[in-house]
């Protein structure tokens, strides 16, 4: 029975029991439901959250919902129930809490609409202790402020109840820090960009030739402007630079810093001498520009990031110790080795430990990306990020934290992807170039000036300084990598940052997972017979009783269609690993097993003492558009090959139906055989599972993943899609090359203004009119360029 | 012309209140959550924003 290999997602769906067919909209979550009868709720979760929303006057949830909603609602109350009796603790309040203890910031899971807006900010309306709770729907942070006899446990609760499970977000220095630097940015931004359009306004005015008194007011007036600017918005810029000296390396920011502080003191000189050859509107214009270019990058690539980095969610951030003979909830971290926790069937262990009583099944694909269940019994061994399936188990604490194997591997994994940043090196090289280059051109015109005297050779050397812009990359490289991370975020796949969109674009081989990336990734009933209604009845009974993938696909399939009361009764059941099921069913012996299968399609017999009295025939769909996302790869060029755990038969049905060679789909291949092959080929892009393939999607030069929770994905994969199916990756593959596409673009302009700029300089026939006009302009044209994109890139996602 | 001393000094200071109302909304986090608000003014009745802002 054992066809399948199940993502970490299905096993608690199984736990949890709430998935359910497709056709109908269930009334709270809109999720589609399917059979004959059922009522209007696709689960008794979804049924217990619209109770309580009635119950509380808050109807209006639904209306507003279908207004400015923008997805499906998650599924509540699938969620196990917790206790947040922890939230209280004064030891865990001093982290978490605000120093007065009466705010804290929970992170919600599962907002994502004006409604959830709406209904989280009503909750002092409920639950008296609470004054305020504001939410912030990009990050899916709730600021909750406690009036004075408030309690945090009471807060929780009740947004736990209403579907979205909170999780405490301790705000450390580091937070602060980035908050004030942010805001301090913003600022810097303000104020360069009233200086400079101020600034422009003056200048046109005086290049339209104003003179005498007003012409002297002007310019002064100008140095005026241009001073907070150099010496309050471009201080980043300095600071950067500075640092890169003092450590011997190159820096983008040094030959800002440098043309800066070389057209400043042109500039000042010029001003004293009563020269027109000032360049202060220039100047600014540029620092406002790669201020704002700099805020923009910062912006999107936290979006994707903050959420992300809020929680350690692999690992839950309680757990339940035995303190004196109970047990009480308290956070991991205050969780000691020796401690005895216990963890219920549903939830994930939250420590490495070794079983002390009890006996259960686990789901470890997170760790070893098996997913069918391992049982464990007294004195194994059980990890942090495992997930708990059948039975409450207590366990002896041994590891937690960073010192668990789940926190190695997420260290080494962070580790890695710090490491192997080419866009970061790209610049500091092209940096490295410019500044030898500007010196060098300098230095020639300084001495094609001489043959006219001094005070020539100084103003072509400054011209020459000044009129090579390093901006062009300095700003039309990351405006054109935020551009693509925010269009690949409208479009539903959260990019981590600019060097995967690098990454993706060069990318030559894609590996693709096959179970739950080309495939649905659950079983599906495609056929049955039965002899006699009853023995249909028997069948979904005895399917009850079990969690098996095939138990499962069957029971969707039927559940909805009978009674629940109208069940028969089971005796003597009993379920044997790896063979099927029997029991003893309203008189007769039914057994329910294997009866072989091909192409990926598994069957199963039912037997009535004996006698096989009935058929189901269950197979793991295709994704509908796999073959046209795969072909659409294909396409751009890329070497197409499926690597999956799964046996031959299934993984070679796939190939065929996607029109691969055989030779290019791998079956049987472990987690550690799949990362091994992604790390032999160079520029490789691995598509799969956030959870189940995290190590191989990290092993790539680059990974997207197409399921699993983003949290997880996003610690193994560069990438991550939240729409179903597979053409957000083609989509996210085509937007990143035309986005390199871009950037070359810009480069090729950037080299031939520089190149006209530069003889221009060195003739001598600069003028200052035509500096101020090239300066912005060039800057100006790569944004343009940068914006507009090229035709297949606006289209790049379908 | 000689009315321009003046003139661009005013246009100035006026372009300074601004920045200073600027400096005071982005002091505040006021660009923090660009989303959200946009969500809550569609909202009936909703909680008042007493307090947009902290720290």
């Amino acid at each position: 029975m054992g066809a399948a290999v199940y993502s970490l997602r299905m096993e608690q769906a199984a736990v949890t029991d709430l998935r359910t067919a497709r056709a109908r909209a269930c009334l709270h979550c809109g999720s589609r439901m399917s059979g004959p009868a059922g009522g209007d709720f696709c689960c008794a979760g979804c049924s217990a959250v619209h109770a309580l929303l009635k119950a509380r006057g808050l109807e209006s949830f639904y209306s507003l919902r279908g207004s400015t909603g923008r997805g499906r609602l998650g599924l509540p109350a699938a969620l196990p129930s917790e206790r947040f009796s922890y939230l209280d603790d004064p030891e865990f309040l001093r982290d978490y809490a605000d120093p007065d203890g009466r705010g804290m910031r929970l992170y919600l899971e599962g907002t994502h609409c004006a409604a959830c807006v709406w209904l989280t900010e009503k909750l002092p309306e409920f639950v008296p202790g609470v004054e305020r709770l504001r939410l912030d729907l990009s990050t899916g942070v709730a600021r909750l402020r406690l009036g004075p006899a408030g309690k945090f446990s009471e807060a929780a609760e009740e947004l736990q109840r209403l579907g979205y499970r909170p999780h405490p977000v301790r705000v450390d220095e580091s937070e602060a820090l980035r908050v004030r630097e942010e805001r301090a940015h913003l600022i810097r931004l303000g104020v360069s960009a009233m200086a400079s359009g101020n600034i422009m306004l003056l200048a046109i005015a005086l290049y339209a030739g104003v003179d005498g008194g007003l012409q002297r007011y002007f310019r002064w007036l100008s140095l005026a402007l241009y001073l907070p600017v150099l010496l309050y918005s471009a201080q980043p810029f300095f600071r950067t630079a500075w640092a890169a000296l003092r450590r011997r390396q190159a820096s983008i920011d040094v030959p800002i810093v440098l043309g800066i502080l070389i057209g400043t003191v042109a500039s000042l000189v010029n001003l004293v001498l009563g020269s027109s050859h000032i360049y202060f509107d220039s100047l600014s214009a540029i620092v406002f520009l790669l201020l704002a270019t700099r805020y923009l990058l910062r912006r999107v690539n936290q979006s994707a990031f903050r959420a992300a980095r809020l929680m350690h969610f692999m690992a839950p951030s309680r757990a339940r110790v035995s303190r004196g003979g109970q047990w009480v909830d308290c956070p991991t971290d205050a969780v000691q080795v020796g401690d005895l926790i216990q963890v219920l069937p549903g939830e994930c262990f939250p420590v490495d430990g070794v079983v002390a009583a009890g006996a259960t099944s686990l789901n470890r694909a997170l760790l070893t990306g098996e997913s069918l269940p391992v049982a464990v019994c007294r004195g194994a061994i059980v990890e942090a990020g495992t997930w708990n399936l059948s039975s409450p188990v207590e366990v002896e604490v041994r590891s937690r934290g960073a010192s668990t194997r789940l926190g190695g591997i997420l260290a080494a994994m962070e580790k890695g992807l710090t490491e192997r940043a080419p866009i970061v090196a790209y610049a500091d090289r092209v940096g490295r170039a410019f500044v030898v280059a500007v010196s060098v051109l300098s230095v020639v015109g300084f001495f094609v000036g001489l043959q006219y005297g001094w005070n020539e050779a100084v103003n072509r050397a400054l011209a020459v300084a000044i009129i090579v812009c390093p901006c062009t990359f300095a700003l039309a490289t990351p405006l054109a990598m935020s551009l693509a991370i925010g269009k690949a975020a409208r479009n539903g796949v959260l990019v981590k940052g600019a060097e995967v969109i690098e990454r993706l674009g060069r990318a030559r081989t894609v590996f693709l997972d096959k179970t739950g990336t080309l495939t649905e990734g659950e079983l599906e009933v495609t056929n049955y017979e039965t002899e006699r209604p009853e023995d249909l009845e028997a069948l979904v009974a005895l399917e009850s009783l079990s969690v098996h993938p095939v138990a499962l696909a069957i029971r969707r399939r039927f559940e909805r269609s009978q009674a629940p009361g109208a069940r028969p009764r089971v005796a003597e059941f009993a379920e044997i690993p790896g063979w099927g099921i029997r029991g003893r069913v309203g008189g007769a012996f039914y057994e329910v097993r294997a009866i072989g299968g091909e192409g990926g399609e598994t069957r199963v017999g039912v037997f009535r003492d004996g006698c096989l009295v009935g058929r189901v025939a269950l197979s793991d769909r295709m994704r509908p558009d796999a073959r046209e996302a795969l072909d659409g790869l294909r396409a751009l060029g890329l070497d197409a090959w499926i690597l999956s755990g799964d046996s031959l038969g299934p993984v070679d049905r796939v190939a065929r139906h996607l029109g691969l060679a055989p030779e290019r789909a791998r079956a049987r291949t472990s987690p550690e055989g799949k990362s091994e092959l992604v790390k032999s080929v160079p520029e490789s892009l691995m598509v799969g599972d956030g959870a189940n393939d995290a190590v191989a999607l990290a092993s790539a030069s680059v990974g997207i993943a197409v399921r699993g929770g983003m949290e997880v994905s996003l610690r193994a994969a560069g990438a991550y899609s939240s729409r179903p199916g597979l053409m957000p990756v083609l989509g996210l593959v085509r937007l990143s090359r035309e986005t390199l596409r871009v950037i070359r673009r810009n480069l090729v302009f950037a080299v031939l203004y520089n190149v006209v700029g530069v003889t221009w300089a060195l003739s001598g026939g600069l003028s200052p009119l035509a500096a101020a006009i090239l300066m912005p302009a060039s800057a100006l044209t790569v944004f343009l360029s940068t914006m507009a994109g090229t035709r297949a890139l606006r289209r790049a996602f379908p | 012309m000689s009315l321009l001393y003046l003139l661009v000094p005013m246009a100035l200071i006026l372009g300074f209140c601004f920045l200073a109302g600027f400096i005071f909304a982005a002091s505040r986090g006021q660009f923090e959550d660009l989303e959200t608000p946009a969500h809550r003014m569609l909202l009936p009745e909703s909680t008042p924003p007493s307090e947009t802002t902290e720290r």
